[in-house]
């Protein structure tokens, strides 16, 4: 039996591309929402920030406020500027990246092409048990039990490098300098790049390092010819991550950092240096609403330089990883 | 009766890989240079009493060195020198960041174990100045504040956080990367910089004073990517396979997700969770800016200065005095156990999560 329906009446039914149920629809949307929740934060700060920096911007003049070299809340009138603290927060965190990228590095490689599964499982646990370690207790060990001995090894370094500007001091005291501060930062972003590195490393095409030590080479050429070039990106993206995570840096820095408003370049084992995070926190107790204002235009141009360097950081780390949607 | 086809893998020849048999004769050499410089070294220390560290440095890291390249040299020629060298700086520069651990664990340790004690743990803060003997006062009230506070902002972060992962894995959202991206930015947010936002919102907008919840809300930001992240990982473990069976049995999108996928994913988010917590539970900054260190046991989130171990910890090395300083110590050891805890948990969680998908 065949049954004739006209052709206008067929209806080419619709493949389902939205939900029908309600509640789907309610779950979708939720999440969704949720989703954006991160983009509302992120625009929430900004706009508050802004808010609240204007005045400060107004009076000093941003270009005055980002690198002229005074904090004077006493003055008059006041003036806040902020480029010592921003050179500090970059010279810190280079120290502690260059300190820290052979140990991440050489972690990542130790884990995923050295020790045995047992040993690798062990190292990633101590790995991951650095990343949770609070920074202010890392502030306390860094003030109490670090500074002394890194203190002794500056004076090494200036005793048989003096002659190089950089590692000059002429008042010979060698704690509380930018070279303490960046080490202490240094084991703070270790397990950040540790991680990245160790991630790119392990999804790496085994076969063509296996190709590489087949052909005659040796684990220093395979690393050096083959891993190193492959991993590349993603291990630039970790570095960056981690100078982020330096930059923003806070109470750590506090407690081995002598803060000085008096530009420090690059001597690095002077007992001078900045840093934005760690001045906001200590000028922030005493501080009058002129002062305030500073802070919130110091945390602002924080937030923009950190957000820049870890939106280019995650791009980085995702196009290193194309199989990853 | 019909032969089974016998699906065991082929056996991997002897031959396979020969570049990563070694001879015995290259493991005497390996071992040789592996355990005569630091005899060579520690033998010297014994002998002269030279400093540790010097020793390091001048005897031990040479001869290591020296050691590594020679045996290069017999196995690969004159480029073993390279490969020698590799191996000793990767095994030197990965047991200085176990040193680094090792110490930041031993100083806390040992020298917080001196304050810590069942007054130090129960008491609160009031009547104590900071010269006072550790015999009295002590982080009790910190320990409910931080637990408060951070219990506050995990309430509220983990439905977020996990509608967020529900976003970037169940749904055909066209914003993902966008969403990923600012995730990744945000885990980077300084923490201070979202203490000063929560700052600027509530206090100096003359919403509310010093309290609780703006310490709670100010480690949202910082809380939110961690558990995102984890837990998008979490549901991305799940099997295609369960997920697309559940809808092919007709179950809404909603019902497959919280009757198969939540369910399977169930430790992996309790990962995500404690990971979050043990992320915050000793964050400063944002604490210091907007809760303002109380003396007190104050029960209430929603009204009044409340204390934190974090904040204890912060005023108190201000302070500068040795009781202080050793209640600092104290404190950071309290923090230590906290996060030890939150991250062993973490790991068991983890650990089960394995086992069930084996």
């Amino acid at each position: 039996m065949t049954v004739n329906v006209p052709s206008e009446k067929i209806e080419r039914r619709k493949l389902a591309s939205k939900p029908f149920a309600r509640a789907d629809r309610i779950f979708f949307s939720v999440s969704t929402a949720a989703a954006y929740s991160s983009f509302v934060i992120i625009a929430l700060i900004l706009i508050f920030l802004v808010g609240r920096a204007i005045p400060a911007f107004q009076k000093q003049g941003i270009i005055d406020f980002a690198f002229g070299s005074t904090w004077d809340s006493a003055a008059t009138p006041a003036t806040f500027q902020l480029g010592p603290m921003l050179w500090g927060s970059i010279l810190i965190s280079l120290i502690g990246v260059v300190i820290a990228v052979p140990l991440a590095i050489s972690i990542a490689y130790f884990i995923e092409f050295m020790a045995h599964k047992t040993l690798a499982k062990i190292v990633t646990t101590v790995v991951d048990l650095l990343a949770a370690i609070p920074s202010i207790v890392l502030g306390l060990w860094g003030a109490f039990v670090f500074s002394p001995i890194a203190a002794g090894w500056a004076k090494m370094l200036n005793q048989s490098m003096g002659w190089i500007p950089i590692f000059d001091n002429p008042e010979q005291n060698f704690l509380r300098s930018p070279f303490i501060a960046g080490i202490v930062v240094a084991v703070m972003i270790v397990p950040i790049i540790a991680s990245i590195t160790r991630e790119i490393f392990s999804q790496m095409d085994r076969d063509v390092i296996n190709a590489s030590l087949a052909l005659g080479g040796n684990r220093e050429s395979t690393f050096r010819k083959v891993i190193l070039p492959t991993a590349a990106g993603g291990v630039i993206g970790g570095v960056l991550l981690g100078l982020g995570r330096a930059l923003g840096e806070t109470v750590a820095v506090l407690y081995v950092l002598n803060i000085s408003f008096d530009i420090n370049w690059a001597n690095v084992l002077q007992a001078k240096g900045g840093s934005v995070a760690s001045m906001i926190i200590s000028k922030f107790g005493e501080a009058n609403p002129d002062e305030i204002s500073a802070l919130m235009a110091a945390g602002l141009v924080l937030f923009v330089f950190t957000l820049i360097i870890n939106s280019i950081a995650s791009y980085i780390v995702a196009k290193a990883q194309p199989w990853r949607k | 009766m019909e032969k089974v086809t016998d699906l065991t893998p082929v056996a991997r020849p002897k031959t396979a890989a020969p570049w990563s048999r070694k001879s015995p004769q290259f493991r005497l050499y390996a071992s040789l240079a592996s355990i005569v410089p630091a005899a060579i070294a520690l033998g010297t220390i014994a002998i002269t009493g030279m400093d540790f560290m010097a020793a390091l440095f001048i005897i031990f890291l040479p001869i290591q060195v020296i050691a590594a390249a020679l045996v290069g040299i017999t196995v690969y020629g004159r480029r073993g020198i390279l490969e020698g060298l590799l191996v000793v700086a990767t095994i030197f520069l990965s047991s200085f960041v176990f040193v680094l651990l090792g110490s930041v664990i031993w100083s806390v340790v040992s020298n917080g174990f001196a304050a810590l004690s069942p007054s130090f743990i129960f008491q609160n803060n009031y009547y104590i100045q900071p010269k006072t003997s550790l015999e009295f006062g002590g982080v009790g009230h910190s320990i409910v504040g931080s637990l408060l506070i951070v219990g506050l902002s995990t309430i509220v972060t983990v439905p977020l956080g996990l509608a967020t992962a529900v976003y970037l894995t169940e749904t055909q959202g066209k914003s993902k990367g966008i969403i990923r991206t600012l995730l990744q930015a945000m885990s980077g947010l300084p923490s201070v910089v979202s203490g000063l936002f929560i700052y600027a919102m509530f206090i100096a907008s003359g919403i509310t004073t010093y309290a609780g919840w703006t310490g709670s809300l100010a480690l949202i930001p910082l809380m939110l990517p961690t558990v995102a992240r984890v837990t998008e990982e979490a549901l991305r473990l799940v099997p295609v396979e369960l997920r697309n069976g559940a809808l092919a049995l007709g179950a809404p999108a909603w019902r497959a997700f919280v009757q198969v996928t939540l369910p399977a994913a169930k430790s992996g988010i309790v990962t995500a969770i404690l990971l979050g917590v043990a992320r915050v539970i000793g964050e400063t900054a944002p604490l210091v800016l907007t809760t303002f260190a109380a003396d007190r046991t104050n029960l209430n989130v929603f009204d009044g200065a409340m204390g934190s171990l974090p904040t204890y910890l912060f005023n108190y090395i201000a302070f500068g005095f040795d009781e202080s300083i050793q209640r600092a110590w104290g404190a950071a050891l309290v923090i230590l156990i906290l996060v030890a805890i939150l991250f062993i948990s973490a790991r068991v969680a983890s650990r089960t999560r394995t086992k069930a998908r084996k």
